[in-house]
């Protein structure tokens, strides 16, 4: 089971400090929540979890058992999705999603596909010839759900997974945040979303940094 | 589960591969700097015959100057869409690194097998060893490749773009630089040269691509 | 410390000028235009070392991550920049007055270019990266893999051009030949020139940690 410990983490952006003296503890299996106004430091918090970016001091660790992780291992172990990232415009949807699972190590037959993208709503005709940069944005956030689904990664970054996404796609998430938790996955969801906040195991607020 | 380094390259350049022919507008414009640039310097001789020293040392800066033109792109076109941060999430390192090169090598020879005959012909440069031109160029490119690629990996996040990646390239690129000229002033019949000059090529190109491969994960994985 | 170093300094650096204009004797053939090598030779030595230094301290910085080796790397390459400078433009003054031109593609001169334009080129990108994490990332990237260019200049640059400068001191039968009073002057000055370069990076790099 994996873990992510921050230890007294500071970080400023341009003399702003955003989180200030922060120590948390998030844990496999259950589902984390990051909540706080917007500019209250969800999103930097997502990326220094995932070692995307340095704290200005104090330690972020990601931990299985007692081993710490880093560099390829670490990455390797983690799927991330935010509103800022984007697949290739001039792939195909399925172009993008066997190369990207490809990169994992994963290649998924004609079923496995279908079942992945009925379970996250995109229809499998839609991925074969339709470039990504035609999707809608709310069937991109879909795709990048998908892929995070496949890649079987055990660490879940989720920045507004809910964005762009209609009642039926929010209920989506959801579900598989829950199911994902029962996986023993370790998952942080950076949300303003009440329900999404409803479903977490414990939340870091960090509204009062 | 992890992939093996191999087939991660083979995935990335067989990307590199599919995205570069659907974005046509970066060929041309490429390939039309090029051209333009060797018009360019054939306006500028204006038919005069030069020496071999003169020819090589201009071939080396049309194939450097059009090499800038498309390897400052290898990640800033990534960064401008923002797909690079998709591939520092689930990419390794390597499989990045070493894609990326192979497909700024194909590159680099497209545009070098186009305008190399055009260079000949315009130009009128007696080519007396064709064998050894095609070596160095291929040793060349080489080095361009490898260092170009983790050069732009560099300046992703820059404030400045325009020019800083010239600047940075030129110094490493010299040691790969000087000998091709010597090389090539000899392929056009210039004269009599080492053969060491050409080992020299290759095995900087090699210190390259080790040191390249070392140092990009400092920079992917940075923590 | 800091004052024993600064004293040294003054003291060796008063000593070293006044050996340079009133002991040493004018050379054979270039006359009182020696005096310049006493500044050019330790200018050109402290390039080379700050060079070495600023890739050291880049390592380290990979290595364990302490943003003070990567403040040291900087410093060291802004001392190695003016340093180089220094030497460049004090060599080709020389060379104008006794080869009689400022510029000759001597193996040299080409090295402490190509030098120049590494830290030129080191400068730059740390001036347009914003982010000093990955400023000092790239930055420490940058200057290992443009050390890669030093055993090339060593080797193929004297291939390629001629050389005017004269044989090294110390050449390769282990003899001497320079007046003996000249080369202590020397040495003195090139330990002069490096404990100036270690006091300024002192300072500076101690200045640059705070920001």
């Amino acid at each position: 089971m994996k873990m992510i410990v921050f230890e007294e983490v500071d970080k400023s952006f341009g003399g702003r400090k955003v989180l200030r003296n922060l120590s948390a503890v998030c844990c496999g299996g259950q589902i984390t929540s990051v909540v706080g106004p917007n500019g209250c430091g969800k999103s930097t918090f997502l990326k220094l979890a995932g070692h995307f970016m340095l704290p200005d001091s104090g330690r972020v660790t990601i931990k299985e058992e007692d081993m710490v992780l880093q560099g390829e291992e670490l990455r390797m172990s983690l799927a991330y999705m935010s509103p800022e990232l984007r697949f290739y415009p001039r792939l195909t949807a399925l172009e993008n999603l066997s190369f990207f699972l490809g990169l994992r190590g994963i290649a998924l037959d004609g079923r496995q596909y279908e079942e992945v993208l009925e379970r996250v709503g995109i229809l499998p005709e839609a991925v074969k010839r339709t470039r990504v940069g035609e999707f809608s944005t709310g069937m991109r956030q879909r795709l990048l759900f998908c892929v995070m689904l496949a890649s079987k990664a055990d660490i879940w970054l989720l920045d507004e997974p809910g964005a762009n996404l209609d009642d039926e796609g929010r209920a989506m998430v959801l579900r598989e945040i829950k199911r994902g938790a029962s996986e023993q996955k370790l998952i942080l969801l950076a949300t303003n979303d009440s329900r999404e906040r409803g479903a977490a195991d414990e939340a870091i607020d960090l509204s009062g940094n | 589960m992890k992939p093996s380094t191999f087939q991660g390259i083979k995935l990335v350049l067989r990307k590199e591969l599919m995205t570069g022919l659907r974005f046509r507008a970066a060929w041309a414009a490429m390939l039309m700097f090029s051209f333009t640039s060797l018009v360019c310097i054939s306006f500028a001789l204006g038919g005069t015959s030069a020496e071999p020293k003169l020819f090589a040392a201009l071939l080396w800066i049309l194939l450097f100057f059009s090499s800038l033109a498309g390897s400052d792109r290898v990640f800033s076109d990534e960064e401008a869409e923002g797909t690079l941060m998709a591939l520092r999430v689930y990419a390794p390192s390597q499989a990045v690194l070493f894609g990326k090169m192979l497909y700024e090598f194909f590159v680099l020879t497209v545009i070098t097998v186009l305008l190399l005959p055009l260079f000949i012909v315009f130009l009128g440069v007696e080519t007396k060893e064709i064998l050894l031109l095609l070596c160095t160029v291929g040793a060349g490119l080489w080095g361009i490749s490898a260092a170009g690629t983790l050069l732009s990996a560099l300046i992703v996040g820059a404030g400045v773009r325009s020019g800083l990646f010239s600047v940075l390239m030129l110094p490493v690129i010299l040691p790969v630089f000087l000998p091709a000229i010597r090389l090539t002033e000899a392929a056009f019949g210039g004269t009599v040269v080492s053969l060491s000059f050409f080992g020299g090529i290759v095995l900087y190109d090699m210190i390259l691509s080790v040191a390249a491969s070392i140092l990009f994960d400092y920079l992917w994985y940075a923590e | 410390m800091k004052f024993v170093l600064g004293a040294c300094i003054v003291i060796l650096t008063v000593m070293v000028a006044g050996a340079v204009f009133f002991v040493v004797p004018p050379a054979e053939g270039l006359g009182n235009l020696v005096r310049i090598a006493f500044l050019h030779i330790p200018a050109a030595w402290v390039s080379v070392i700050a060079f070495f230094m600023s890739a050291w301290w880049a390592a380290a910085y990979l290595r364990r991550g302490n943003i003070r080796d990567d403040a040291r790397s900087f410093s060291s390459a802004r001392l190695g920049f003016v340093f180089t400078l220094l030497a460049t433009v004090s060599g080709a003054v020389f060379s104008k007055l006794t080869w009689g031109a400022y510029w000759n593609w001597d193996p040299r001169q080409t090295t402490i270019l190509v030098l120049l334009l590494i830290y030129g080129a080191y400068l730059t990108l740390r001036a347009a990266m914003e982010e000093y994490n990955r400023r000092a990332r790239v930055s420490a990237v940058y200057s290992l893999f443009s050390f890669l260019t030093v055993p090339f200049l060593v080797f193929i640059v004297p291939r390629l051009f001629f050389s005017l400068h004269p044989t090294p001191v110390l050449n390769g039968s282990g003899s001497v030949d320079m007046d003996p009073v000249m080369l202590v002057t020397l040495f003195a000055a090139a330990a002069d020139a490096t404990l100036i370069y270690i006091w300024l990076l002192l300072k500076s790099s101690r200045k640059e940690e705070k920001i």
